[in-house]
């Protein structure tokens, strides 16, 4: 009984540490700064949208959401693509190379970003792919394969041989073995990748910072960032900008529970 | 003939492709068969196709890059000019021997890592051992637990900002309604404890990820178990520590391994909150390497510091396979 | 792409480099009328203001977001008066302005006039070639000589800088009258009188941003201002001759120490948003950061008139400067533009007079032009400032970063509680792997 009664209060403790900061943020946007500091938890006394405006117009956050928008949405089924077809090849090549090859990705998985961060931004000015969303695109791309030909490889390598074997032998060439078996049967493993590109590339702020200085071209954590620069911490603002930028996941989130979770964990567990 | 016939032991739900290679199989000519069974797999060339892309995405972007870096880490490049020295093993020694700096953002980085394992591993646990039933109530409070995940990392320094603002924010002003206004800190103006309050945050953020994760694991364990152990009596300390904690060791490996590798990639979040500072008292490797080449305009000096934080990387997750792999043997 | 993988310019970015100047060389030869060919490309011809004739598309590359829409009127002025030329603003956040701007102007693709900081990136346009000579520019008369100096270097002007702030503590003058203090302090037990007054009279003596040492930092110049050794004593710890262990840093930390009680609690952790707060909402007296933040502070709310209030750690009878000032923004010209005189068009529309008030009463900023009509309140009431006794800050005389961080730190770490010995010791060991490096 009182076993029950601890239980129940560490989850409401927990909920209120969860929930408290959130909704502070929820109904913070509302207000202004002077308000804000004046009652830091009050509601909002007289609530308006101006930071929305001044933050989607004004700042013009509104291409910033384009603009993650366009990278993830190229990103997220580009990797998909490579990491798929490299697994593909990766699963059915037998023998040692491809077991190189599987190791060359795995290693990437170890070493952190900072460490190429440096060469990578010269690589990019040399060939003049900073400021451009092309680059945001092709970085993302490049460091999420090893996680995503772990992942996928993992799978396809679970998938019995035979069915490769007959579809072999019918004749039928690799890259419809590719298109109209393994991936259809992959789909449970693609999905739980997806999402977990998905949440990766939208919040990817190392990159950006790195690339863009051109505040049209940044995505939204970049463009978050940058508020906090040019508003020193006007949190209303900075807020507003928070929300903006969720909306998009949360309501990902909101509609697809199930395969969020699957994908965050999946990420984990195999990374 | 051998057939791969169903699995018995995949408790009767089996994957339908097992159930379509078993029906192929079963109507393949006899001929076939035993030519496969001569080992008659080869692989068409036209499979490396499918690897060229990625790989060479890979090699161009990733893999020369990271070699660039070990070249860079012998020069003093400032990343500007277009004339440069090399010299030789001088940035390492330097950085071994003459830069407290350096040593601070190493010892924050181990700081920072064993605080968010402990706290983070020991929290999502009791929030999965809290909310292990599949009721209603669980359901929707794992849902909101889990939430915070999938926010930006500067998202999260955002509030969090706000949050640990002493004269504003939630934390002191939360402690002063319930009377405790004598604990009121400058919290991340703190300089010898501001590690460890980002250490909280970053368990707020990733706790319910690693607590899902349990969940998946604690839910595997058998009931039979369970129910043998109440049968004979036993206390629900003893259940825990003698089915619960064993039987969820696959699980726990997984929390610490991938909290680990989180913590050394919070860069965003901590660039985001305190750039480093004050005074490099929430310097870690990653956001160290940034300042020190971005703002220092010193690319081969960081670009040292990012090949010892490879090694840093690599020792550590030997160490841990090491204890994981002796942690779950014993168990 | 290299086909080796070469740190810095590729042959390809060398031969791009060396066209752009030798067209900029060949473009500043045959400029338009009324200009004189120079002997080296790389100075340009001073042009009258509105060279008919001249046309081009001229890129102003800064980081002042906050002063865009005003720099767009003093643009549009500029252009009804030259109709052949047109310019765009590109605006980088501060911090990425600081460590991309020299990449990108060496491209030569953005920022025909340009800004840089004063100090360290000022140094580094300079070190490498990324200004042009501007030293024949008529325009440079318009300026009050002895605050433009720091743009020069041996004589040779490679930039002006525009903006003229007051980096010392704001003071509510109103809380002032509240706490019976009839002038600003010029000794360190007057200085410390009136904090103990503005707090008796139920104020937070001073808002510091403990958290933000951009801001906190800038009590480096007008702590040490009248009792360090010499002006440039910060070049000569950067140079290894003065040490912060020394006497006279041990007294200015325990001086700041001192004044530390008088900070509001738990300084440490606060930003400086939440600090102008503090100073707007009328619950702190001082507001420890500069002049630039006026603006701030009435956005904030603040309705009550402004002074500027530095710490004087002097003896009674021993003051040497009343304050300090920085003049940074310091506009140049990208030698790699193919618009030199274009640009210096621009530079000399911002010089004069007229146009530098729409400027500075729009951003409600200072500026080291000269004869300007401050007609913006606090401008006016500042202004006694500009003639005032200061000192050109020398925290700005750092220019190894870390170098600066450390002894501002030990600033920081008395506030902390440190000992002055304690912390002294510990920036002058930075100090020392920063020389020994």
């Amino acid at each position: 009984m009182g076993f029950d009664l601890a239980r129940k209060g560490f989850l409401a403790i927990y909920a209120a540490i969860i929930l408290l900061p959130l909704s502070i943020v929820v109904y913070t946007s509302f207000k202004t700064s002077q308000e804000l500091f004046a009652d830091p938890f009050g509601l909002p006394r007289d609530p308006s949208l101006a930071n929305y405006s001044e933050v989607l117009v004004g700042q013009d956050l509104a291409t910033n959401v384009l603009n993650s928008v366009v990278v993830t949405g190229i990103s997220v089924p580009l990797t998909v693509l490579l990491a798929s077809m490299a697994a593909f090849a990766i699963a059915r090549i037998p023998g040692w190379p491809s077991a190189f090859v599987f190791g060359a990705f795995l290693i990437g998985m170890a070493v952190p970003a900072q460490v190429n961060m440096i060469p990578q931004y010269v690589l990019f000015r040399e060939l003049g792919l900073t400021n451009s969303l092309t680059g945001l695109v092709l970085i993302n791309i490049v460091v999420t394969l090893p996680i995503g030909i772990f992942i996928l490889t993992g799978f396809m390598k679970t998938l019995p041989k035979e069915l490769f074997e007959a579809a072999s032998v019918d004749g039928v060439p690799p890259w419809r073995t590719y298109a109209n078996i393994v991936m259809p049967l992959s789909l449970p493993s693609v999905s739980a990748l997806s999402i977990f590109l998905l949440v990766i590339h939208w919040n990817e702020l190392l990159y950006p910072l790195l690339f863009i200085t051109d505040p049209a071209k940044a995505t939204l954590p970049k463009a978050l960032l940058d508020f906090k620069g040019e508003y020193l911490t006007n949190y209303p603002l900075l807020f507003t900008g928070v929300l903006i930028a969720s909306v998009p996941m949360v309501v990902a989130y909101v509609l697809l529970q199930r395969f969020f979770v699957a994908g965050m964990t999946a990420g984990a567990v195999k990374g | 003939m051998a057939s791969s016939g169903a699995p018995a032991t995949t408790g009767g739900k089996e994957p339908p492709v097992v159930a379509v290679a078993a029906g192929v199989q079963s109507q393949l000519p006899a001929a076939v068969k035993r030519r496969r069974r001569r080992g008659a797999t080869r692989a068409p060339a036209s499979l490396w196709l499918f690897l060229l892309p990625a790989a060479s995405l890979y090699v161009a972007f990733f893999v020369i890059p990271t070699l660039q870096a070990f070249q860079y880490s012998v020069t003093s490049w400032d990343g500007l000019s277009s004339d440069f020295e090399y010299v030789g093993l001088d940035n390492f020694t330097n950085l071994a021997t003459n830069d407290s700096i350096f040593r601070t953002a190493v010892v924050n980085n181990l700081e920072f890592m064993v605080t968010v394992v402990v706290l983070q591993t020991l929290l999502s646990l009791l929030l999965a051992l809290a909310l292990l039933k599949n009721t209603r109530t669980s359901v929707l409070l794992r849902a909101v637990f889990f939430f915070p995940t999938i926010l930006s990392s500067v998202s999260v320094a955002f509030i969090f900002s706000f949050v640990y603002d002493p004269t504003f924010g939630l934390a002191n002003t939360a402690l002063q309604r319930i009377g405790l206004g004598s604990l009121a800190q400058p919290w991340l103006g703190d300089q010898n404890l501001a590690i460890y309050y980002i250490g909280l945050i970053q368990v707020w953020f990733h706790a319910g990820q690693m607590m899902v994760i349990y969940i998946a694991g604690l839910q595997a364990i058998p009931a039979e178990l369970y129910e043998s152990a109440d049968v004979d009596g036993v206390s629900r300390w003893q259940r825990f520590r003698y089915i619960t904690w064993p039987m969820s060791s696959t699980a726990t490996a997984i929390v610490v391994a991938y909290t680990t590798i989180q913590s050394f990639k919070a860069f965003d979040l901590i660039f985001a909150l305190t750039g480093g500072g004050p005074n490099n008292a929430t310097e870690i490797l990653s956001t160290l390497i940034y300042n020190t080449a971005f703002q220092n305009f010193q690319f081969g000096y960081a670009a040292a510091q990012s090949v010892i934080f490879i090694f840093v990387i690599g020792l550590i997750t030997w160490a841990q396979r090491r204890a994981i792999s002796r942690f779950q043997g014993e168990v | 792409m290299s086909t080796t993988p070469v740190p810095g310019l590729s042959r390809r970015h060398l031969l791009r480099f060396g066209g752009i100047a030798a067209a900029g060389a060949g473009l500043t030869a045959c400029a338009g009328p009324g200009s004189t060919a120079a002997p080296e490309g790389s100075a340009a011809p001073s042009g009258g203001a509105g060279a008919a004739g001249a046309t081009g598309a001229l890129s102003f590359y800064h980081w002042r977001a906050e002063d865009q829409g005003v720099f767009d009127e003093v643009i549009s002025s500029f252009v009804a008066a030259n109709p052949g030329l047109t310019v765009s603003q590109t605006i980088d956040p501060s911090d990425q302005y600081q460590s991309t701007a020299a990449q990108r102007a060496r491209e030569g693709d953005v920022g025909d006039v340009l800004p840089t900081f004063r100090g360290a990136q000022f140094e580094q346009f300079v070190d490498n070639g990324i200004y042009t000579d501007i030293s024949d520019q008529a325009y440079l008369d318009n300026y009050v000589p002895a605050l433009i100096e720091s743009g020069a270097r041996d004589g040779t002007q490679w930039g002006v800088p525009y903006q003229l702030v007051f980096n010392q503590p704001l003071v509510n003058v109103e809380a002032l009258e509240a706490a019976g203090v009839s002038e600003i302090p010029k000794d360190w037990p007057a200085y410390l009188a009136m904090l103990e007054a503005l707090r008796g009279a139920g104020y937070d003596p001073i808002a510091f941003p403990g958290a933000d040492i951009g801001n906190a930092g800038q009590y480096i110049s007008t702590m040490a201002m009248n009792t360090g050794p010499s002006d440039d004593m910060f070049t000569r710890v950067e140079a290894g001759e003065l040490a912060a262990t020394d006497d006279w840093w041990l007294q200015t930390l325990r001086q700041f120490q001192e004044m530390s009680a008088y900070f509001q609690p738990n300084s440490l952790g606060t930003q400086i948003d939440p600090a102008i707060a503090l100073f707007a909402q009328g619950r702190a007296a001082l507001l420890a950061s500069g002049s630039y933040h006026v603006a701030a502070a009435r956005q904030a709310g603040a309705e009550f008139p402004m002074d500027l209030a530095p710490p004087i750690t002097s003896e009674p009878g021993e003051l040497k400067y009343e304050g300090v000032y920085n003049a940074t923004f310091v506009l140049g010209v990208n030698s790699a533009s193919e618009q030199q005189e274009q640009a210096n068009l621009f530079i000399e529309w911002l010089s004069d007079p007229e146009n530098a008030a729409v400027y500075a009463n729009g951003t409600s900023q200072h500026l080291t032009v000269d004869g300007v009509e401050y007609d913006n309140e606090d401008l006016a009431a500042l202004q006694p400032w500009v003639t005032a006794n200061t000192l050109l800050a020398p925290r700005f005389q750092f220019n190894n970063l870390d170098i600066r961080n450390a002894m501002e730190n030990s600033l920081i770490a008395v506030v902390g509680g440190d000992s002055p010995e304690q912390a002294a010791e510990q920036a002058q060991g930075i100090i020392n792997e920063q020389l020994g490096a």
